[in-house]
């Protein structure tokens, strides 16, 4: 079983680790010839079905096991993520799959150029300023310093995964592209703050707060929470519903979206055509952090039964090909949908 | 009746405020030992393996400062015991501001109040604010006897000297839930390894909630200077070593690092501008695995060693090189009044020769796409007031392997405990 990657997104990496670390602390990792594969399944809450395309993160990469050049892993994202920080303006990353002490490890060999610098500046006087400019290049530069970082990992058997699916759920009533998420995510965080005010927040016995979310086929979501004391909403217009791909999706003229589009009105003021699901603001709080990717965000509203977020990473291609999907709220997920680009 | 009476200008009140932090890491209650001639805050951890001795010089680091103590003349003293915690309510942050901001001060005046005729012993701070303002903190101290841990620098063989900002980058790839530090010189010499680590949880899912393993190998010629025993291993607290660089670094000044083996103590010194630190460390580490060190290489060392000669020339030593001092460093109270490990302000970044810090841009564009725990009730600091603190922490300590030597000294009747080496070398 060997695998050994050097890592070409550092960035990246880092980003997607620490919002998956969110929403769960283990990921189930498949490393496969040629995707890489995050799940998180936590007891409740959000899913993360996350698939990468190698190059998005990766560079020289192989991967070899007996069971087909797939090999399945546990990690700790925390450390996962904490380990990748540590190469944040690293000359060179790489990660490999060993073992010490009979344990089994990710090693990531990190180095960076050196902080000679240091040497001499915060002491120096004005006149030894110069002369470390002129030293550095010659005389304390070039130099490298290597950081090993080594995450615990486990190692998981072919059949301990295999019955792991992604969830099937029936195709959405809405489809619409977020606003930034940043924006969405402190508006929220905001209405969920208001919400608890006067609460004892201590308890964990109190009820759990939800955030309505909604959204129509006209570019339009909403946001709103309710109290015994309050009824807050906030609405987004001109929003972008993108089309399906009529060569991917059969029958768009039955599609639940094509009805959904007769109902409502552009200016969010109709009663008429919303897609309603109501989610743990918690929980939404801790999905939203995959804001920090700063990709495009297409949520996938199931009408009173499940909402589904499609994060597709930011590629420099510009082809958007790797994709993160974060189910929330309710029971159910279905397969992934094409859009047209 | 002693007498002791100091004022601190507005930097130097920062630098108490920074090296309180350092010593609250180590113990809840500091100890001070009051001289003539200089000013010691002292701590020693619960478990007796790490020791600390902050020495402010009377006439550099205070801008007056009078002691005489009751008894003892010229070699008298004034010892007490205070919480650090109690100490930290006075000497907060920020005490220092140019632009003379919320919580700077003029000017900062400490007595002693420990005369028969008063019903009360206090340790008395006035802080003179802005605007004439001024707020006197009257704080209850515990008389006890300072013990000083003693460190033979001469059989510390293993030195090496590095910028304190230098380590401080490297800790920050520490994971924060480690034990322990293993230094390892190269068998080449020209790296040396700092690795963090935890004793391994091995059984089944527990494996996976191991911290970070970090292994930070350093090329020796970004030390100022390298002299350790090639394949030499010795092991550390981790959490003792980075709450000494940190505070070295507040000091922007180089860290010294003396030792011999493992199981044999080892220290750290640094300090600028009349402020000396010294902090004695239990190691440990496999003992047979350090080669027996020819006497030759040893002899040779400790002739060439940037400072052979032991701590008590320290002050007179610095004041000599003053003019090669740096110029006084803002204390990092003044830039930053809480600094998380990682996170570093702009401005100093800016100074560092464009040197971008670890981690920092991320930390900060990081934050705001945290989950938000709405469970986070407001922070509170308050002090412990149940004076349950165990007063009989401070005791004498030493290096046992040095005992050999200093048998004779301490059989003479004449030597109290407490002295430095440097003052009884001349006895054997």
């Amino acid at each position: 079983m060997r695998f050994k990657a050097s890592i070409q997104n550092i960035n990246t990496f880092t980003k997607l680790t620490a919002s998956l670390n969110s929403l769960g602390p283990l990921a189930w990792v498949k490393l496969s010839d040629d995707q890489v594969c995050f799940t998180i399944i936590p007891e409740q809450g959000t899913q993360v079905w996350a698939v990468l395309s190698i190059d998005s993160i990766f560079d020289t990469y192989t991967v070899q096991s007996a069971a087909n050049n797939v090999i399945n892993l546990e990690v700790p994202l925390a450390a996962l993520n904490r380990a990748l920080k540590s190469a944040w303006n690293a000359t060179s990353a790489q990660i490999r799959l060993t073992k010490k002490d009979g344990m089994p490890l990710l090693a990531l060999t990190i180095v960076t150029a050196s902080s000679s610098s240091h040497a001499g500046f915060p002491t120096a006087t004005a006149e030894d300023d110069l002369d470390d400019v002129y030293d550095q290049p010659f005389g304390r530069g070039s130099r490298e310093t290597t950081i090993t970082q080594e995450v615990p990992i486990r190692v998981l058997a072919h059949e301990t995964v295999a019955g792991l699916h992604e969830p099937q759920c029936r195709e959405p009533d809405v489809h619409i592209i977020l606003p930034p998420l940043l924006q969405l995510k402190s508006i929220s965080d905001r209405f969920t703050k208001l919400a608890l005010v006067g609460k004892s927040t201590s308890t964990s016995a109190a009820p759990r707060t939800r955030l309505e979310l909604s959204a129509n086929m006209h570019g339009c979501l909403r946001l709103s929470i309710r109290t015994d004391a309050m009824n807050i909403s906030s609405v987004w217009t001109d929003l972008n519903n993108p089309e399906l791909d009529p060569g991917q999706v059969e029958g768009i003229e039955e599609h639940p979206s094509t009805r959904m589009k007769q109902l409502g009105s552009a200016d969010g003021r109709s009663e008429e055509g919303w897609a309603t699901v109501r989610i743990d603001a918690r929980d939404w709080s801790k999905v939203m952090s995959v804001g920090r990717l700063g990709g495009r965000v297409i949520a996938c509203f199931c009408h009173e039964f499940a909402l589904i977020l499609y994060v597709y990473l930011p590629s420099d291609s510009g082809e958007e090909e790797s994709v993160l999907t974060v189910g929330s709220s309710g029971d159910g997920f279905y397969s992934l949908p094409s859009w047209r680009s | 009746m002693v007498v002791l009476n100091f004022t601190l200008i507005p930097e130097a009140a920062a630098k108490v405020h920074d090296l309180l932090v350092c010593l609250g890491k180590f113990s809840e209650t500091v100890a001070i030992e009051a001289r003539q001639e200089r000013f010691t805050f002292t701590a020693l951890n619960s478990s007796k393996s790490a020791y600390a001795a902050l020495t402010l010089d009377g006439d550099q680091f205070f801008s007056s400062y009078e002691c005489i103590p009751s008894q003892g003349g010229p070699d008298g003293r004034f010892t007490c015991s205070m919480s650090t915690r109690a100490l930290l309510s006075v000497f907060k942050g920020k005490l220092y501001d140019p632009l003379g901001r919320d919580g700077a001060i003029d000017r900062c005046e400490v007595s002693v109040q420990d005369r028969p005729d008063e019903t009360q012993c206090r340790f008395i701070v006035k802080m003179h604010c802005n605007q004439g303002v001024v707020k006197t903190y009257k704080l209850t101290y515990e008389a006890v006897e300072v013990m000083h841990a003693l460190f033979d620098r001469n059989a510390a063989y293993n030195r090496w000297t590095i910028h304190s900002s230098a380590m401080r980058d490297y800790i920050e790839y520490f994971s924060p839930r480690t034990e322990l530090l293993d230094i390892f010189a190269g068998e080449d010499g020209n790296s040396a390894v700092f690795k963090s680590y935890t004793e391994k949880i091995t059984s089944g899912k527990d494996v996976l909630k191991n911290p970070l393993a970090t292994a930070v190998a350093v090329n020796t010629s970004d030390f100022d200077s390298f002299s350790v025993d090639p394949g030499l291993h010795i092991i550390i607290n981790v959490k003792d070593f980075k709450a000494i660089v940190l505070h070295a670094d507040t000091l922007k000044t180089e860290l010294r690092a003396y030792y011999s083996q493992p199981t044999r103590p080892l220290q750290f010194s640094y300090g600028s501008d009349g402020l000396l630190c010294e902090f004695t460390l239990m190691t440990s580490g496999d003992y047979n695995a350090s080669k027996a060190p020819s006497a030759v290489p040893r002899q040779a060392h400790i002739e060439t060693a940037p400072r052979p000669r032991p701590t008590a020339t320290e002050a007179r030593e610095s004041r000599r090189m003053q003019p090669e001092m740096p110029q006084p460093v803002a204390p990092a109270s003044q830039s930053a009044s809480r600094r998380v490990p990682g996170s570093r302000k702009e401005s100093s970044q800016a100074s560092q020769n464009g040197s971008a810090s670890l981690f920092v841009r991320q930390d900060e564009e990081d934050a705001q796409w945290e989950p938000v725990d709405y469970n986070n009730e407001e922070e509170t600091l308050g002090w412990d007031a149940s004076a349950e603190h165990d007063p009989a922490t401070f005791q004498t300590f030493r290096d046992t392997a040095s005992r050999a030597r200093t048998q004779k000294a301490e059989s003479n009747e004449g030597v109290a405990p407490t002295q430095r080496i440097s003052q009884i070398k001349g006895l054997w």
